[in-house]
């Protein structure tokens, strides 16, 4: 299938497509979160958010988390906490991943795809790929005067980093995006989801035999070329994990970016400091990723009986580990509600933790604070702008970031 | 000046995360093998250190200071 008319332009996307029924339609679970963490930061059984009883199926109860060092306790100890529970969440749409890989299997496969993603192998990508994507979004709309920010830059710009990582050509770009939507709402629309899946394997197969012949500078080159102890990635790994990339590389860079200019331009007085200061713009990141956490909850599921915060769990249970509320833990940060890039920086839970901890996290960090210093140079006054009437707000469950950002400034 | 503080990295556990070098380069860097090795230990301020610490989403660093394993204060 060649590229179409319609293909030339850019997939139009309606944030509003990964809104109710992939995120979740809540506006703000966390005062709900922090009044059930007070009564225990560990729950056994079915739990409200605010959106109605959990449903449950299966005789064990579901087990949620709540407390930051519980969370870190369990995502440090992933011999009793198994990541198996995510064969049957993702498996089925992204093939066999790290994501449900348990030691040592796990430890054997990060190993040959965590070179690509450290953070001096990813710095030759910083101006020539991710500034000049950013660039090339801002040239469409800098003369208006205003923008929404999530449907002109943050949506379209991890995509394309991805993209551009893996060596694609620019007529793909439109079928990449549509495909990654596809599989970011594989819940709201599980047919698409599975048919993308199987699009992109088919897809995936003629880059990586032709990457075989002809290796390349990039991502997919990479992975064809890997070894590590005698140890090579086959074919249906390479492309379970390029897969992977699109949820965990795509969505959660969109969400984050999103997230991170929500925090600053509702707190005009820190956006001013960091756009003076762009050495800020490293904490600053790190805050949003802790206020707002683009994936609020990770699963795990119990392989024998075991106590957390005195809380006896049995084997089996399904472990809903809530990164968001512990990432607000009035226990271990002052005033967690709020956003404050100034606060002592301390560890969170935003990119997980433990052996599982966020592959892609120097990438995230990477392409964020490119976006915002590309963003600085390029508007100046940015500042929020909604129409008369429009609430602009951080929405979701599961998954969170603001729907739209409306913002006006003048083109520098 | 040194501040008398020796960083320990458990080469086992660490699973090579860069969380360490990127909240204190210039007292962490990966070796190519993929797991962290400790730099100049003064390099950092010693409240950074511990976020590196902290941030160790395996657990594998450690401070010590006088041949003893340190703790940090509050």
């Amino acid at each position: 299938m060649g590229p179409t008319k319609t293909d030339t332009a850019m997939a139009p996307f309606d944030p509003n497509e990964l809104k109710d029924t992939v995120a979740g339609n809540v506006r703000d679970p966390y005062p709900v979160m922090a009044e059930l963490r007070r009564q225990s930061p560990v729950h056994v059984g079915p739990v409200d958010l605010g959106t109605g009883p959990e449903e449950h199926y299966g005789d064990v109860p579901p087990v949620t988390v709540f407390g930051f060092d519980e969370c870190v306790q369990v995502l440090r100890d992933n011999e009793t906490f198994s990541s198996t529970i995510y064969e049957s969440v993702v498996g089925g749409v992204m093939g066999r991943t790290i994501l449900q890989m348990d030691e040592p299997e796990h430890r054997v496969q990060r190993a040959l795809v965590a070179p690509a993603f450290r953070s001096k192998i990813l710095e030759r990508w910083e101006d020539d790929l991710v500034r000049a994507v950013v660039d090339e979004l801002i040239d469409r709309f800098a003369a208006q005067g205003h923008a929404d920010l999530v449907r002109e830059l943050t949506f379209n710009f991890p995509v394309q980093v991805i993209a551009r990582i893996l060596g694609l050509p620019r007529t793909d770009y439109p079928r990449f995006q549509r495909w990654a939507i596809a599989i970011t709402s594989v819940a709201a629309n599980w047919d698409r989801g599975v048919a993308a899946s199987e699009a992109l394997r088919d897809y995936f197969a003629e880059v990586l035999a032709d990457r075989r012949r002809h290796p390349d500078d990039d991502l997919i080159s990479e992975l064809a070329a890997v070894e590590v102890d005698g140890q090579h990635l086959t074919d249906e790994e390479i492309f379970s994990f390029l897969r992977l990339l699109l949820p965990a590389g795509v969505e959660t860079t969109y969400r984050a970016s999103g997230n991170l200019l929500f925090g600053l331009l509702t707190n005009p007085d820190q956006l001013g400091a960091v756009e003076e200061d762009r050495s800020l713009l490293s904490q600053a990141f790190e805050e949003s990723v802790r206020w707002e956490p683009p994936v609020t909850v990770i699963l795990r599921r119990t392989t024998r009986d075991t106590t957390l915060a005195d809380v006896p769990i049995p084997a089996g249970a399904d472990v809903a580990l809530l990164l968001g509320a512990a990432n607000r833990d009035e226990r271990k940060y002052e005033k967690p509600d709020e956003f404050d890039m100034f606060r002592a920086v301390r560890q969170h839970v935003g990119f997980g933790f433990g052996v599982h901890v966020c592959l892609g996290m120097h990438l995230a960090r990477m392409e964020t604070r490119v976006a915002l210093n590309t963003i600085f140079d390029r508007l100046a006054d940015l500042r929020l702008d909604p129409a008369p009437g429009q609430d602009v707000h951080v929405h979701g469950l599961a998954f969170r970031s603001p729907i739209s950002l409306p913002v006006a400034f003048s083109a520098r | 000046m040194s501040n008398g503080i020796e960083i320990h990295i458990d080469t086992e556990a660490c699973m090579g995360s860069g969380n360490c070098v990127y909240w204190a380069p210039g007292s962490f860097d990966l070796a190519d093998e993929g797991h962290a090795v400790p730099l100049d230990p003064s390099a950092t301020e010693e409240g950074r250190l511990w976020v590196a610490v902290e941030g160790c989403p395996v657990g594998a660093i450690s401070l010590w200071r006088d041949g003893r394993p340190l703790v940090k204060e509050g």
